[in-house]
């Protein structure tokens, strides 16, 4: 096996290891639920704006279509609660599918229109015209179907999917493609990359696994209202994880979020009164310091990265 | 006769290690866990509500403890508490860590019904009795999920808030109604539960529309609800929606005969300031402890004179509905544990039902259905009247509660 494709397989086999015996030795099981969470969503949203450059402010609005996909495939369909997360997934893809002509903008604007369009569907999920279908402002409540230990594992099993695709596109012809996209989409589109095609299917997985996330964490919660899964925090979360490990790679937003959330938890548990500073600092120190993330410092010592 | 010496000689030994035993097994604290919000959209509220908790408390331990029937003596408070943040995420974990980590006896939700969602379910799961503050959302307390682990301790649930406004309106022969509401779970249910019953008596709705949570002007809107000539505008909101509901109305040149918002029996002040004395004057609104205030009637705890008497010597700000609300889950808890005869947490919420009805607190009276869900108590209907001490928000209906006399239609600006 090439050099790196051993790494890129070891991440998932350690993420693996690490999450199957964690509960075991910390019962705190939400907070690894939610880790795993942000990883698998930093993975995502590494896929199209790490791989292509395309930063959807609006990630979010994947996760909150996904949350919802799977409540309403729980509540009408009468489907398993493994069967919604994927209908949840789906709900993503379709939603994904139509904003694909956000690809007409670039840079600040693509961003911009991507969160203009989370926001969009919040209000339109959390209209109470809707409450016969999504329940309006009034929530999602699936005590039905309530099992962490089944959302536990489906979240690994969501997680471990998102590094294999993330370590494959990276390796493949594929992700080399899409390197050349974000470089430049002129250039690749004249050096033969179907531009169109490729960042489309990048945005369609993207939104899947965000899609899949949603799902899962609405499973689990399993009482949930419309800001809870569109609220900005959760994208502005994932975002920063990616930024603060480094976009482009597979271990980069793993380590990201390894660090950030767990320094999120710590502090706002300890000194929940300097959190915000603690945070802000860190933050500001990253953009200064590290703007290509932690994995730069590896990079500088001429390690390559997986 | 030595046999039965010696028996009862066995029994008495075995009684005395028994509850020996017991003594033992007692904890040395009383572990009550809670989250409160330091920032985000619900710091101000939960804070205060939090403060309550924390003075119930401190006066609790100064007395040397609670006293814990089960082991039959008094026992310190230790209360767990950490920040939320206003996060539901954040939320989620921090109450499985109190459940899992802390091993808390007794856990407290925050502030409202969207940091109360996420510890239904933990609660269920892992079976501790979650003594809901505020989350007064309907659904966590619907018979077929048959959730025993959930006790709403001061507001009744929020479909419940406005029968009274409905009687009231039906008494004062308002017949077209303008109802507007912020697309969440509080406000809809307010305004869902004002529409039938105001249908079922007769009334005209003239007007029924939502608005974002986020809206902040309401100008247009006004000129559309005026265009269907209303008697009545009931604004259903979060705080903020009521304030610049208010401010757009004061400035629109508009006048409606009655105008209702809910935040002033919540946070008086704060909306008072917000908008000016000019805005607030005549608005109807509910009314809630402080703000309508139990002596007579109370039989448990301290009544609320006497409690804001002794807040204020400790230091605490003015007190609100939500310091109230804190305050209460504290008394709830106190005598939860005071009537518990072993300290389980279903003989605790089997206690519960058998002090329900009975008890009176500054809070009102405490009655929870099998759900969990609060009976007891009902809001008022008050209005902003001029008083020698300025502008205050004084029960209007019904008569038995009234303090002063309602002016309808209000004078026009």
């Amino acid at each position: 096996m090439p050099k790196g494709w051993r790494s890129t397989t070891l991440i998932p086999v350690i993420t693996l290891l690490a999450f199957a015996v964690l509960p075991h030795l910390y019962n705190n099981q939400f907070l690894l639920f939610n880790m795993m969470m942000y990883m698998a969503l930093a993975q995502g949203l590494n896929i199209i704006y790490g791989y292509t450059g395309y930063l959807p402010f609006g990630y979010v609005g994947f996760f909150g279509a996904g949350a919802y996909g799977g409540a309403l495939a729980i509540t009408f369909l009468h489907w398993s609660p493994y069967l919604a997360v994927l209908a949840g997934g789906g709900a993503a893809v379709l939603l994904g599918m139509i904003l694909i002509p956000l690809f007409r903008l670039s840079g600040a604007y693509f961003s911009i229109a991507s969160l203009a369009a989370a926001e969009a569907l919040y209000y339109v999920v959390a209209n109470p015209g809707l409450e016969p279908l999504t329940q309006g402002p009034y929530g999602i409540s699936l005590p039905q179907v309530y099992d962490p230990n089944g959302a536990y594992w489906t979240m690994l099993a969501i997680l471990l999917f998102s590094l294999i695709i993330s370590g494959v596109i990276r390796r493949s012809r594929f992700g080399l493609a899409l390197s050349a996209i974000r470089e430049s989409p002129l250039s690749a589109s004249m050096s033969g990359v179907n531009v169109v095609k490729l960042r489309s299917i990048s945005w369609l997985l993207s939104a899947l696994i965000a899609g899949l996330a949603g799902a899962a964490f609405g499973w689990y919660i399993s009482v949930f209202y419309p800001e809870t899964v569109f609220g900005l925090g959760i994208g502005v979360f994932t975002i920063v994880f990616v930024l603060f490990g480094g976009i482009g790679t597979v271990l980069g937003p793993m380590i990201g979020t390894l660090i950030l959330y767990g320094v999120y938890n710590y502090i706002g548990i300890s000194t929940p009164e300097y959190f915000q500073l603690a945070y802000g600092l860190l933050i500001m120190i990253l953009v200064l310091f590290l703007p290509n993330g932690l994995v730069s410092l590896a990079r500088k010592r001429g390690l390559n990265v997986a | 006769m030595l046999r039965k010496t010696l028996a009862r000689m066995t029994l008495g030994t075995a009684a005395l290690a028994f509850s020996l035993g017991a003594w033992a097994s007692s904890p040395s604290t009383i572990k009550i866990g809670t989250l409160y919000a330091g920032s985000g959209n619900f710091a101000q509220a939960s804070t205060r509500q939090y403060d309550g908790l924390k003075f119930w408390a401190k006066q609790i331990n100064a007395e040397g403890g609670l006293f814990v029937k089960a082991y039959g003596k008094r026992i310190p408070v230790q209360l767990v508490a950490y920040n939320d943040q206003s996060s539901t995420t954040l939320a989620a974990s921090l109450y499985n860590r109190l459940i899992t980590q802390d091993q808390v006896n007794i856990l407290v939700a925050d502030y409202g019904s969207v940091l109360t969602s996420v510890a239904i379910p933990l609660a269920l799961e892992h079976h501790i009795v979650l003594f809901d503050e505020t989350g007064t959302s309907g659904k966590f307390f619907k018979p077929e999920d048959k959730n025993r682990y959930i006790v709403l301790t001061g507001l009744p649930t929020s479909s419940q808030w406005p029968k009274v406004l409905a009687n009231f309106l039906h008494t004062v022969g308002s017949k077209r109604i303008a109802i507007l509401y912020a697309a969440n779970d509080w406000s809809g249910s307010q305004a869902e539960t004002l529409k039938t019953s105001l249908k079922a008596l007769g009334a005209n709705v003239v007007f029924y529309e939502s608005v974002p949570n986020s809206t902040s002007s309401y100008s247009t809107i006004l000129h559309r609800i005026a265009a269907s000539k209303p008697e009545v505008v009931a604004e259903f909101g979060y705080s903020n929606n009521d304030i610049a509901f208010l401010q757009n109305y004061e400035s629109s040149g508009l006048y409606f005969p009655m105008v209702f918002v809910p935040n002033p029996a919540l946070h008086y002040e704060v909306v008072r300031k917000a908008v000016g004395d000019q805005a607030i004057r005549h608005v109807f609104s509910y009314v809630a402890p402080p703000l309508i205030r139990y002596n007579k009637e109370v039989n448990y705890g301290p009544t609320l004179d006497a409690f804001e008497a002794a807040y204020a010597k400790s230091g605490g700000k003015n007190v609100d509905l939500s310091t109230v609300a804190g305050y209460n889950t504290g008394l709830i808890v106190q005598k939860t544990l005071a009537t518990s005869a072993t300290f389980t947490q279903e003989a605790m919420r089997n206690a519960v039902d058998t002090f329900s009805g009975k008890i009176f607190t500054l809070d009102g009276l405490f009655q929870v259905n099998h759900e969990g869900a609060q009976t007891g108590e009902s809001l008022p209907v008050g209005q902003v009247l001029p008083t020698p001490h300025g502008l205050q928000l004084l029960p209007v209906f019904p008569l038995k509660s009234a303090v002063a006399k309602y002016v309808y239609p209000t004078p026009g600006k």
